[in-house]
């Protein structure tokens, strides 16, 4: 599983790169990735109900959000 | 004629109205928008240049509209529109052009050209090319709004988390950040993470403000794309909750493009139901500041600070002296830039460029010129009330090793408060402004 590390950056950095990212997976893998601000609680579900790209899990740890998306076609 | 460019050519004509032709009719050839774009400055190159951008539109439009052109088209310089035309001009409108509209104040016509760069994208966008990452953004937000269930409780959470770092900021256990407050006077629009709510909770708090927070963010990528449906979906989202809650005014964040679009875009859209004020976080701020209610030391900001003109907040919003007000009350070390306020250049990251991943070098040479300002001003931290320029500037800072910092005016005056736990939060804040929107190499 590939891990984006998308910590200090702020919106829509993390959008931005997830949307880089995904595309150099295939379909049906998973990118896993961690971010520092609180914005992608809201922006990564959005965007994956809009891409249709499956938002696996997403949670906080201590600081952190971590999430985990499947690429859809 | 291919579907594309029927459509490309539909929307153009929907566009069609007395100011866009004027800007596209009243050009004098004069070349004095010329040096006016940063573009330019930073590349004296014949594709840089304003009024060559507007000619290549003005050649589809001569096309199809003059009867001149129609019958004449090698006498009146008329090209059809094609794909490869239209895919170059989706290009220029989207990574050479940053609808900063200095070209248009230095015009003795006053050509628009953002206007017709405008007209280009709504082109591209409706014919599929424009920028894939706008759309995705614009696609998300216009979801969230769609359906907020999907984010709603994450989004409570983080509140409630963030109502703990405001206790500990202001040492107020009994501080607040209120979510969709019904009867609030006025709603806060930040844009999504902590770094623009926390400060203004901060503001809000401390004055004794009536307010609640929106649940959504104030950044609207539909206006980037030139896509009114989308822009109006987008907005549409704040429209209703502000009507929903009843408040007076809607605040929009520190955010350029957000304010530009919400002040002076949207009532056009919404006509009688657009009931409340919109202002900019700066003006509110103020506004406070005029009033004494915020205890204020400006030695608490002691650095050379210089302050970033957002294009859309101060030459196409109006918001030029507010910012430097606030600024003169909480800093003992601000200086100018040169030139600044109507005549500031554009950081170069504007109109959506910061997000698009595949223009970096082309917003690093746009910037150019804001940088050897910066350096001619020695100042150490720049402000800017715009989230686009900050990250254009910090990218900038790093590029060009120019090594000076990028904060919000906001976070400031949170400093100058003098505020419990307001040292952390401002360096925290700071620090998370600088560099990081792409991984940008030093030349």
């Amino acid at each position: 599983m590939t891990t984006l590390d998308l910590k200090g950056l702020l919106c829509p950095m993390p959008i931005v790169k997830m949307a880089k990212a995904i595309k150099e997976i295939e379909v049906g893998q998973t990118l896993e990735a961690v971010a520092t601000d609180p914005g992608v609680m809201a922006d990564v579900p959005a965007w994956c109900r809009s891409t249709g790209h499956e938002l696996v899990t997403l949670e906080k740890l201590d600081k952190q959000f971590h999430f985990v998306v499947r690429r859809a076609q | 004629m291919s579907a594309k460019i029927d459509t490309a050519l539909e929307v153009l004509q929907k566009q069609v109205n007395q100011p866009l032709v004027a800007a596209l009719e009243v050009c004098a050839r004069c070349g004095i928008c010329t040096e006016a774009c940063h573009y330019y400055q930073a590349e004296p190159v014949d594709e840089h240049m304003p009024s060559m951008r507007a000619e290549q539109l003005r050649q589809v439009y001569r096309s199809k509209y003059d009867w001149l052109g129609k019958l004449f088209p090698a006498w009146t310089n008329a090209w059809p529109l094609t794909e490869e035309k239209l895919a170059m001009l989706a290009e220029m409108a989207f990574t050479k052009c940053t609808l900063c509209a200095r070209c248009t104040i230095n015009c003795p016509m006053g050509v628009d050209t953002p206007l017709l760069m405008t007209a280009v994208r709504a082109m591209a966008t409706a014919t599929g090319n424009a920028p894939e990452i706008l759309e995705m953004l614009a696609d998300a937000a216009i979801e969230k709004g769609r359906d907020p269930s999907i984010y709603l409780d994450f989004y409570l959470d983080s509140i409630k988390e963030m109502e703990k770092e405001l206790q500990e900021l202001t040492g107020n256990p009994n501080a607040r950040i209120p979510v969709q407050k019904k009867g609030a006077k006025k709603l806060y629009v930040a844009l999504a993470g902590a770094h623009t709510i926390l400060p203004a909770a901060a503001i809000f708090e401390t004055v004794g403000e009536d307010w609640t927070l929106s649940i959504f963010e104030a950044a609207n990528y539909g206006v980037f794309l030139g896509d009114a449906s989308r822009a109006k979906a987008i907005a549409r989202r704040i429209v209703d909750e502000a009507k929903a809650l009843g408040v007076e005014e809607i605040v929009i964040s520190e955010c350029g493009h957000a304010y530009y679009a919400m002040r002076w875009v949207a009532p056009n859209w919404f006509g009688d139901e657009f009931t409340f004020r919109v202002t900019s976080l700066v003006e509110v701020i103020a506004d406070y500041v005029q009033r004494g209610l915020l205890d204020l030391d400006p030695a608490a900001n002691p650095e050379a600070i210089t302050y970033h003109d957002s294009c859309n907040l101060g030459r196409k919003g109006g918001i030029l002296e507010e910012p430097r007000l606030i600024l003169r009350a909480v800093t003992t070390n601000f200086r100018e830039l040169t030139p600044a306020k109507e005549e500031a250049y554009c950081c170069g990251g504007g109109a959506g460029l910061v997000a698009n991943p595949d223009v970096v070098d082309l917003r690093m040479l746009a910037g150019k010129p804001k940088v050897d300002q910066v350096r001619r001003s020695g100042a150490n931290i720049v402000v800017a009330a715009c989230e686009n320029c900050r990250l254009q500037l910090g990218d900038l800072s790093s590029h060009y090793g120019a090594g000076f910092g990028v904060t919000a005016i906001a976070d400031l005056v949170v400093k100058a408060m003098r505020l419990p736990g307001a040292k952390q939060t401002v360096e925290a804040s700071m620090t998370s402004s600088v560099n990081e929107s792409e991984t940008v190499e030093r030349p």
